[in-house]
């Protein structure tokens, strides 16, 4: 059992002032496992008398079955449909009449269900959250209803929108080059029609367990007193095994990757690019993080200045390190640093091409000025104590850091980490990743209406 | 005791209406704990000898600020030669002041960490910085700057009108935009609320001169607030605003005047969007509803949060948890300063977007012929609080009620009012609002997709089906 002291106040207040040379801000957080193997994390936040609680589990896309693609995130949907004891719409009706909301997540190496309300309706919800981590109505009823939902949301997404996310999807499925990296996440039709009701039952009792989980509170609340309340409700959850994590790293890419793909809703142009980056856990990664803002992050990035405003050679510039499914350092397997840019009709591919990498060549044989990577570092800063500033929101940080390091110490160390990075760094990081044998273009392009006969 | 009571009637209320979909509480459950009251900020109010109005909320904790200007003018107010000119403005007014190009105010804004941003909607337009607050010098400074002294290069209006047209020809490709543009021109046909952006035409006749005369009318402090919300300490704050904001002057010609109320007649008809290819039909329904400051305003969210604004609503229940038609179906009021709107949205595969249609059409005048339970009532009147609380945590949450309020000329004390007041709902206040605004043939209907699946689909509810205009 690993627990925290408690911080009296005046200890707080110290702390803060210590480390405030360091610009860290931290909120008291404390951690705790039960006997069954989950893992609680508590922070007080008393500016409010509301809460935000996340549970996260260590399942995601990467793990689905094959010949389930689509399926983590089917379950997930699952995890709304009911208990033999809490039928459907029980928990919709508790948080809603509570005055809060909840949702759920999911991304490559964790699902997330996330609820946040004023506090009088914590308990209940801590009861319906281990309800629901003990079972599940294995309805078929219930999985078709969500599988005609998902589908739906498959339509809204990615089918029915122009560019349909292929920076997200088919990206990474050019870029890598096994099952766990390289599948459709949100499904083939085909997979998500094939899925079984003894599919969601089997998913359920290898991942769906509480030493596989990990939930945090954060808000009103008192940090013992919220650790009695999990135990009160938890304890009684049974520990099942886990499969343990298969390999998924992924065999080095020796030559660039370029393909085409037609879009019919687009009216312009758009390319996306990706690199493939170092793991998380290496000192490289924070590297690769700031590198990825240095090059995407807001109107003073390199690409937006160059691509955009002095060449006009693109439209517009998104991306990063893990962009667009989560923060530059919140992944836990191969990733890509995606550059995604549409760009003018008169514009071609190679020329657009030619102008990103003048940047990324100019990036590798001379490091950017001292001036620029605190701008960005700064930015970055800022940018993450977004992530931290909500009670919900700073759960579901602390419950992704815990869930991939087994400790939040990430979650107020990250703006310092990256504010080490040095500009000689990213010149380094750059010559060895920013280089064509390591990236996998996509080229997407409006294709005329099929009906040509139609409405012009 | 509320929580408690609150159970004990979730328990009670299962009404034979509901008897398939509403299942008893589970009987371990524990019930909601004691009620806490919800502390409303404490906005200081000042105003500078300029006219600038000034809210400040200091929140210490998370070392950031959020700062906003609003001021009048926006979509509503463009020349009617040149509808969508906001939308310009907004592209152009952070790119070049006096003493800065576009370059340096993007950098010196990364470097306080902020993201700066500007546009319009269709009663104002802002720009707003949210910030690290051991940079909020750096940051105000070039937020006044912007506020102050924009000054609208050539070679930056040229270019964001290349990048604007290209989003123009991006956005044609977007259902929900077809469908916006659709139901402004069908509710308010060529008032100053039909405008929801530039069009091709009108983007190519937009200069710099239209852009600075546009500047000086709108961006005036006697019609403009500042509104600073985070880790600060007020008095710091409201010296170092004095400074950056206390030499913005009004020019001497008049205030742009606020929209007039706009005349609707709304038609219950279908309007058809064309769109190639698509494979859901995208539907938006509106009709009139209460504005912002109507005393019935209230009761409409509760009504609303019953039929569609809620996950828990009716809608939502019927054509998701039951039916599988959609992913994402919805209601909302969409407040203009002029007008008020009851909108209903859903995206549906095309083979059941006639029933679809048929179940919002029941659900509304459902809402419009029947009472709540009491159940429903007390469910989402919670929900609204609470979400309100949770909403108000956020700096960026605060600031966008705040900045709603002043262009509604309602005042900050407002946000301790509106959970009383939706506390105060009662069933015969939603059945009046229901019975005013929520029948079905209130509304006019979009619908955006494929055109022969649309029409076979449609055809069977006996709707008038006409072109969108």
């Amino acid at each position: 059992m690993k627990l925290r002291p408690k911080l009296l106040p005046g200890l707080v207040l110290l702390v803060v002032t210590a480390l405030s040379q360091s610009q860290e801000w931290k909120a008291p957080t404390a951690m705790k496992k039960l006997a069954n193997g989950l893992t609680v994390v508590v922070s007080e936040d008393h500016s409010a008398p509301t809460f935000g609680l996340c549970i996260s589990y260590g399942i995601g896309f990467r793990l689905e079955p094959e010949g389930r693609t689509g399926f983590a995130h089917l379950f997930e949907h699952m995890m709304f449909e009911g208990t033999p004891n809490a039928p459907k719409g029980v928990l919709d009706r508790v948080i809603e009449a509570g005055g809060g909301f909840l949702n759920g997540d999911t991304r490559y190496d964790f699902t997330e269900y996330i609820e946040t309300a004023p506090i009088s309706a914590l308990e209940p919800m801590l009861w319906l959250e281990a309800d629901r981590m003990k079972t599940l109505d294995f309805s078929e009823k219930n999985l078709d209803n969500q599988r005609a939902v998902v589908e739906e949301e498959v339509r809204v997404n990615v089918l029915n929108q122009p560019y349909g996310f292929f920076y997200a999807i088919d990206l990474p499925g050019k870029a890598f080059d096994t099952y766990p990296n390289a599948h459709n996440f949100y499904g083939e039709f085909k997979d998500l029609d094939a899925a079984r009701i003894e599919d969601v039952k089997k998913f359920y009792e290898q991942y769906y367990n509480p030493n596989n989980a990990v939930l945090a509170i954060v808000g009103d609340v008192n940090t013992q007193d919220a650790f009695a309340k999990v135990e009160k409700y938890f304890a009684s959850v049974p520990s099942r095994p886990t499969p343990p994590r298969p390999e998924v790293s992924e065999k080095p890419q020796t030559a660039e990757r370029r393909s085409q793909q037609p879009d019919k809703l687009a009216r312009i142009p758009a390319v996306a690019i990706g690199y493939r980056m170092p793991p998380r856990s290496s000192r490289d990664a924070v590297v690769g993080g700031v590198t990825g803002e240095l090059l995407h992050n807001g109107q003073a990035s390199l690409l937006y200045q160059k691509l955009v405003k002095e060449k006009q050679v693109a439209v517009s510039v998104n991306g990063g390190v893990n962009w667009p499914l989560g923060a530059p350092l919140v992944y836990n397997g191969p990733t890509l640093m995606v550059s995604f840019m549409t760009y003018p009709p008169n514009v071609t591919e190679d020329k657009l091409l030619a102008a990103f990498d003048e940047v990324v060549a100019e990036l590798a044989k001379t490091a950017p000025s001292k001036e620029e990577v605190e701008r960005v570092e700064t930015k970055m800063r800022s940018d993450w104590y977004n992530e931290l500033e909500s009670p919900l929101d700073r759960a579901s940080a602390l419950s992704h850091a815990v869930l991939f390091d087994g400790k939040f110490d990430s979650v107020y160390q990250i703006p310092d980490e990256v504010a080490k990075v040095t500009p000689e760094e990213i010149r380094a990081f750059a010559a060895k990743y920013l280089v064509k044998t390591n990236r996998t273009i996509i080229n997407r392009v409006p294709a005329p209406a099929a009906d040509k006969g139609g409405a012009q | 005791m509320k929580g408690l009571y609150l159970a004990f009637c979730l328990l009670l209320l299962s009404s034979a209406l509901f008897a398939q979909k509403e299942q008893p509480l589970p009987k371990d459950m524990p019930p909601y704990g004691p009620e806490k009251p919800m502390p409303a900020p404490d906005v200081k109010i000042e105003k500078l000898d300029n006219g600038l109005t000034l809210w400040l909320v200091a929140r210490p904790g998370l070392p950031k600020i959020s700062s906003l200007v609003v001021v009048s003018g926006g979509l509503a107010s463009d020349p009617k030669e040149l509808p969508g000119i906001s939308e310009l403005l907004g592209r152009t007014v952070t790119t070049g002041t006096k003493s800065r190009t576009s370059k340096q105010i993007a950098e010196e804004m990364q470097g306080a960490g902020a993201d700066l941003s500007a546009g319009s909607s269709r009663d104002i337009t802002q720009v707003s910085a949210s910030m690290l607050s051991a940079k909020m010098n750096q940051g105000l400074s070039v937020l006044a700057d912007v506020v102050l002294n924009a000054s609208f290069p050539d070679s930056e209006v040229d270019l964001a009108k290349r990048n604007l047209s290209s989003a123009i020809d991006a956005r044609e490709a977007q259902p929900g935009f077809q469908a916006n543009r659709a139901l402004a021109k069908v509710l308010f046909k060529d008032g100053p609320y039909s405008v929801v952006g530039a069009t091709k035409d009108s983007l190519a006749a937009m200069t710099a001169a239209d852009l600075k005369k546009e500047y000086a009318r709108r961006f005036r402090p006697d019609q403009a607030i500042l509104i600073v919300v985070g880790d600060f300490s007020a008095d710091k704050m409201l010296a170092l605003v004095r400074e950056k904001f206390g030499p913005w002057r009004a020019p001497a010609g008049p205030p742009v005047a606020p929209a007039s109320v706009p005349s609707v007649e709304v038609e219950h008809a279908a309007f058809l969007v064309p769109r190639p290819q698509s494979v859901q039909t995208t539907l938006a329904l509106a009709g009139l509803g209460p504005r912002r400051s109507d005393p019935d305003f209230e009761a409409a969210e509760v009504a609303d949060g019953i039929y569609g604004g809620t996950f828990g609503s009716r809608l939502t229940l019927n054509i998701r948890e039951d039916k599988g038609y959609t992913y994402s179906p919805g209601s909302f009021l969409q407040t203009l300063r002029s007008a008020g709107l009851v909108r209903t949205q859903a995206d549906v595969r095309n083979a059941v977007t006639g029933a679809s249609l048929n179940e919002i059409f029941y659900e509304l005048n459902r809402m419009a012929t029947t009472s709540p339970t009491d159940r429903e009532l007390e469910q989402v009147k919670r929900n609204l609080v609470g979400i309100q609380a949770i909403q108000l945590q956020s700096r960026g949450g605060l600031v966008g009620e705040l900045a709603t309020l002043w262009v509604y000329g309602l005042p900050p004390g407002e946000i301790g009012e509106h959970g009383k007041k939706v506390a105060k709902v009662t069933a015969a206040d939603v059945d009046a609002v229901a019975r005013k605004y929520f029948g079905a043939s209130r509304m006019a209907v979009i619908a955006v997709g494929e055109e022969k699946a649309v029409r076979e689909q449609l055809t069977p509810l006996g709707l008038p089906i006409h072109p969108a205009p």
